[in-house]
């Protein structure tokens, strides 16, 4: 059996959850209760379709046709430039309130309508919202059955992507018609929306996908200001691998600070102004881990193969023999190249053909330019979800434009990050010098102090750490401060000296007192009425 | 294709003329009891005071959606009595007479 055919939603986050998209050639059934957004999702379907090139129909049992485009125009869908464009058709298919019944009648009109259109129109998909309240028209079980049948025989020979909506049975309530939903449909989806502590929650969930996977996991889904986005977010962070044992960052100074290095399978942020050295700290990663023979995926957005490469090459770090042996693999994209799904989809392609222990990304400061915070928000959640599910290490560089936290820890992305480490530079008596500082790090202890490192030829070299009178001293600042202590601890070296000389003397002084009074304790016991108080003279006592 | 009257086009009401527009599909047997239903109906009680135009859907499907027709059959009626619309075999002809103003026995009863 070949792979099935796959009409993709082009919604945010869908597709991946359903593998590349709905059935084509086979039904999808969503159901869910009033308010769950379904009617949204099979327009949404069709829309973004229409937009890829894909004709559809739409037939709605339910709202009149003109309320569908009102409602979709809140959302800047304009449906009446596709309708034009006989990309997308809708169809009314609600029955006038004043109809009158005489006798037995089928829904074949509707269908001859959808099938002369669809041919017309050469569509591929189409949706139809609402069937329930069509199929109520009909008394007898019987009447139901055919037109299911009637419906489901046109749609399998029409060889259409169909969605199919339907209200979700009321607890309790006949499940009719559920059963032949759920025979028609070869995936089912049902959407869940429910208010819990004040809090709405919307919760999609793939029932079953006849000849695909699909993401097994309730996933939240929200209803945004340009259509529907479903985030397999914390759904799949439950997914998420441990974090693994600590690893060597490739610069010994910097594992010590951190108290042995990154942890495996965690994000590391690192992050900075330009210039600060974020590109060769993660090189040195790199380096270290290529060599000890882990392969290595390092997305770079700023540069090119041969640029990142000769720039880290000047201060001593090596990357081309790693290229070679096919441990590490540069991928090199403009940010504006594409949009946010396709950076995804290449990226997500990459890591599954190389199958890397660690990726890097340089930088998510430029993921902006995908086409906004929101597309790099995606984009940078949904790689990080990649990585952790996989086990994967994911350094993230982040290129600041001040030293304002809120920034370093990047496009809201924080609390799935487990290690940052900002970089910043300080002008002190004329020279610049450059500070690391490990901002978190999650599960393990770590030096909370600021760091000076110099770039050097053979990489980052870090100094041991200053802590002054109250600021952090570098340079030759530190230098005179370094003295200047020196003398100072001497100082205070012999004052120790005297003082200890001093307790020692005061000691002994002690123990002999407490020898007198035990003594004058033991004449007075013998002779109760002492005469007199006066204090007995040393060197009475008995043996 | 002619162009169809819409269901306020003509004057009917001052003759007392009915005209219908049946929606079929094909053959299937709601459709033919339909349509003798319909025939019957001009021949006995109207006296053939009656214009009938049968719409099959699969030749015509384009007049199902400029007409909104989702279920067949459909009759589309304009008489004496304004406009009105009836979906179904037409085999309760009790409900069909009283849409058209008419009364079982024969005959109308306009006012």
């Amino acid at each position: 059996m070949g792979q099935i055919e796959k009409a993709p939603t082009h919604i945010p986050g869908l597709d991946e959850i359903l593998e590349g998209g709905l059935p084509r050639g086979r039904t999808t059934v969503l159901s869910g209760g009033p308010g769950s957004g379904k009617t949204l999702l099979a327009l949404e379907f069709l829309y973004r379709g229409a937009l890829a090139g894909e004709a559809g129909i739409f037939i709605g049992f339910e709202e009149p046709v003109e309320h569908l485009r009102e409602n979709a125009a809140t959302l800047g869908w304009d449906l009446r430039a596709l309708e034009r464009q006989h990309r997308l058709f809708l169809l009314g298919g609600h029955i006038k309130p004043d109809t009158l019944v005489s006798g037995e009648f089928s829904l074949k009109g509707l269908l001859a309508a959808a099938a002369g259109k669809s041919q017309e129109m050469g569509a591929k998909r189409i949706a139809i919202d609402a069937l329930e309240v069509a199929l109520r028209l009909f008394d007898e079980p019987r009447q139901v059955r055919n037109e299911m049948h009637l419906l489901n025989d046109w749609l399998q020979q029409a060889g259409l992507a169909v969605v199919l909506t339907t209200r979700a049975a009321k607890p309790g309530s006949a499940p009719f018609f559920e059963d032949f939903f759920e025979s028609m449909g070869d995936c089912i989806i049902t959407l869940d929306a429910r208010v819990t502590d004040q809090i709405a929650t919307r919760r999609l969930r793939v029932i079953k996908y006849r000849g695909s996977g699909f993401g097994r996991n309730e996933y939240p889904y929200v209803i945004t200001s340009s259509g529907l986005s479903v985030a397999p977010i914390s759904a799949v962070g439950l997914q998420h691998k441990a974090l693994g044992e600590k690893m060597t960052t490739g610069c010994a100074r910097l594992d010590e600070i951190l108290d042995g290095g990154y942890r495996r399978a965690s994000c590391v942020l690192l992050a900075g102004l330009p210039g600060t050295g974020k590109t060769l700290l993660c090189s040195t990663f790199v380096a270290a881990a290529c060599g000890r023979g882990e392969r290595v995926l390092y997305v770079s957005f700023e540069e090119s193969e041969d640029a990142l490469v000769e720039n880290v090459r000047s201060a001593g770090i090596v990357l081309r023999p790693h290229l070679e042996s096919g441990h590490l693999r540069i991928l090199a994209r403009f940010p504006e190249a594409m949009g946010v799904e396709e950076h995804f989809l290449h990226t997500l392609e990459a890591i599954d053909e190389l199958a890397p222990a660690h990726v890097v990304v340089d930088a998510i400061s430029a993921c902006e330019r995908m086409g906004g915070k929101q597309a790099a928000f995606e984009y940078l959640m949904r790689l990080l979800n990649a990585c952790k599910e996989r086990g994967i290490t994911i350094l993230m560089v982040n290129q600041t434009a001040s030293d304002d936290l809120a920034e370093i820890s990047g496009n809201g992305i924080s609390s799935l990050v487990d290690t940052v480490i900002g970089l910043a530079y300080k002008v002190n008596a004329g020279e610049i010098t450059r500070l690391l500082h490990v901002l978190k790090s999650r599960g393990s202890r770590h030096s909370d102090q600021q760091h000076e490192y110099v770039i050097t030829d053979a990489g980052i070299d870090l100094r041991e750490v200053y802590v002054g009178e109250g600021e952090v001293l570098t340079g030759t600042a530190r230098q005179v401060q370094e003295a200047r202590d020196r003398a100072e601890a001497q100082r205070l070296d012999w004052e120790i000296q005297a003082k200890e000389l001093e307790l020692q003397r005061l000691r002994q002084l002690r123990q002999q007192r407490a020898e007198d009074l035990a003594q004058r304790v033991a004449l007075r016991v013998s002779k109760p009425p002492a005469a007199g108080n006066a204090p007995a003279p040393p060197g009475q006592r008995k043996g | 294709m002619a162009p169809r009257p819409g269901p306020d086009t003509g004057d009917a009401s001052g003759t007392g003329m009915y005209r219908f527009r049946l929606f079929i599909a094909g053959d299937e047997p709601n459709s033919v009891t339909a349509r003798e239903v319909l025939a019957r109906l001009c021949r006995e009680h109207l006296g053939g005071r009656c214009e009938v135009e049968i719409v099959d859907v699969f030749r015509d499907w384009e007049a199902a959606i400029t007409q909104a027709v989702s279920v067949v059959p459909t009759l589309q009626v304009e008489g004496p009595q304004g406009g009105r619309t009836i979906v179904g075999s037409l085999r309760n002809e009790a409900v069909v007479l009283a849409a058209l103003g008419l009364s079982p026995t024969g005959g109308s009863h306009e006012r």
